[in-house]
């Protein structure tokens, strides 16, 4: 019997846990998801939320139901600690987790495994960035659908000031020099300035995209280049076309440090410590590890054989520092096992990339300001489902090695970016990049296959994104026949 | 283009491209927009099948 441990219910986890009740007899293995809620979100959707077209509960449902069906015994929980080894009461490698729901707050359980995936994602570090507290003063989030809800709230106070003839600055981007997930709040910029001119307020408000993007349009994957109308041009030009139409100003190469009530303060790559006044703010903030602790079996301390600096879990990737000259696709991890303990796999956002993908960008007075490398639902999902398929490989065969692979310098990925919700009237543009990590060996010219990278704005791409929000929570549920819906 | 005349000339808005009308049309033309919805779902299942492989 084989007991595998899932460490998080997000889009890895629940897919690696989803794809190992369907490849495992449940009779003779175990299957336990650990998470500190017992809801699953589709978080793309929390876009929908900031401006009031969907509700939480549109985006998100109970698993308890759903993994009592599936077999899956579900652990509401938030891990502490790692013990690969096991200690000198338990021959096997554990998990110490602290309960989280009401019964049992604060207990802690050492929760024991022969594999364990780490799906837990990334610690939204907030804290990273003096005043960028979500539900603060003027400062919203859409990172997670409370968050998302408190933000249409905000909103909703502000557009009620520009119908009262009030002006209002809206601040919108990134929250930390080296944060990522560019994409979510270029969504939510578009989405946002799509619902003041829908009610004519457009006079009213002045919208701002503040980024640390060396350049638009580089959404931490070093842009793209995409074939559009006779050329071949960077999405750079894509992005600003998009915000030029819109009348959407923006401030780039910029490291926000710190924000208060109504000014937020930033450094740019010339060393200028400049600031931007703004009546509602929404900034991605940074992301690190969960700062998990992890001994061997003497209890000796051992988290650096697990974790790289960030608190991020090491994978097979090649972690050896190197020049941005000299980074391929080879340095990008295919299997998310961890190369210490081969029984531990982290897909998602939870593994350590071994460097950016942007070209690492640093100020004049040394601050580094440049997008950290994006892993969107595609990816995550591909990473988690891989991972199962090892894991079901290794324990059915006995053979430990690692058949399935799923790199982000082979695999392509599709992102809808919406600009406005409606059925007739909303838009969003489709994006495709093959493969996500540039691979100049390969395509010398472009970094990725010209054929398959695209950008298209349209109606289209709005029924697309709505298409794949019922999609994606239909196979979620585990209703009939989700194994047939891709990743 | 009515932005175009409210941006500060020389400012790195004043540079890129803008669709024109016709661009527009497309984008909301339902017609046009549903025969993108199926060839844009062609080209993501290429892009989908690619990285299961």
């Amino acid at each position: 019997m084989a007991n595998i441990v899932v460490l998080g219910a997000g889009i890895a986890g629940h897919t690696a846990a989803a794809y190992l009740q369907k490849g495992l007899n449940k009779k003779e293995h175990k299957i336990t998801v650990i998470s500190p809620t017992p809801t699953y979100q589709w978080i793309p959707s929390n876009i929908w939320v900031g401006v009031g077209k969907m509700t939480p509960e549109e985006i998100k449902f109970d698993l308890r139901p759903l993994y009592k069906k599936w077999g899956i015994e579900f652990i509401q929980a938030k891990a502490q600690s790692f013990y690969p080894e096991g200690d000198e009461h338990i021959n096997t490698g554990f998990v110490e987790v602290e309960y989280n729901n009401e019964e049992n707050k604060g207990e802690k359980i050492k929760v024991a495994y022969d594999y364990l995936i780490n799906a837990t994602g990334p610690k939204l570090n907030f804290e990273a960035t003096e005043g960028l507290i979500p539900g603060n003063g003027n400062i919203a989030s859409v990172c997670t659908f409370g968050h998302a809800s408190h933000a249409w709230e905000l909103l909703q106070s502000k557009l009620d000031k520009m119908k009262n003839g009030e002006k209002q600055i809206f601040v919108i981007g990134t929250g930390h020099p080296t944060a990522t997930c560019q994409g979510a709040a270029f969504e939510y910029i578009l989405n946002v300035d799509f619902e003041i001119k829908k009610r004519g307020l457009e006079k009213q408000a002045q919208v701002i995209w503040i980024t640390n993007e060396y350049e638009l349009g580089d959404f931490g994957m070093g842009g793209a280049f995409i074939p559009k109308g006779g050329f071949i041009s960077n999405t750079k030009l894509f992005a600003e076309s998009y915000f030029v139409e819109r009348n959407i100003t923006w401030i780039k190469r910029a490291g926000v440090k710190k924000l208060d009530d109504h000014t937020i303060y930033y450094e740019n790559l010339d060393g200028e410590y400049l600031e931007q006044p703004y009546d509602f703010a929404m900034l991605i903030p940074g992301f690190a590890g969960h700062g998990f602790k992890a001994y061997d079996k003497t209890g000796k301390d051992i988290s650096d054989k697990l974790f790289a600096p960030n608190g991020l879990m090491k994978v097979d990737a090649d972690y050896t520092p190197k020049p941005f000259e000299e980074w391929t696709i080879k340095d990008w991890p295919e299997t998310y096992q961890n190369p210490s303990y081969h029984n531990i796999f982290a897909p998602g956002i939870a593994f350590a990339p071994p460097h950016s993908i942007s070209k690492p960008m640093t100020s004049k007075n040394g601050t580094p300001i440049f997008a950290s490398a994006p892993r969107t639902g595609m990816p995550s999902g591909i990473m988690g489902k891989v991972t199962a398929d090892n894991i079901i490989n290794w324990i059915k065969t006995g053979n430990a090695t690692m058949i399935h692979k799923a790199s982000m310098g082979r695999m392509g990925a599709a992102c809808i970016v919406s600009a406005g919700y409606g059925m007739r009237k909303g838009t969003a543009a489709t994006m495709t990049v093959s493969p996500v990590v540039p691979d100049w060996e390969k395509f010398p010219q472009w970094g990725r296959d010209i054929k398959t990278t695209m950008g298209e704005p349209g109606l289209a791409g709005h029924w697309l994104k709505w298409l794949m929000h019922y999609m994606f929570l239909y196979k979620a549920k585990g209703l009939p026949f989700w194994w047939m819906i891709p990743e | 283009m009515e932005n175009r005349l409210i941006i500060t000339k020389y400012s790195e808005q004043y540079y890129p491209p803008t669709p024109n009308n016709f661009t527009l049309f497309l984008r909301r033309s339902i017609f046009f927009q549903l025969i993108r919805f199926f060839i844009l779902n062609y080209k993501i299942m290429k892009i989908v099948i690619k990285g299961h492989s």
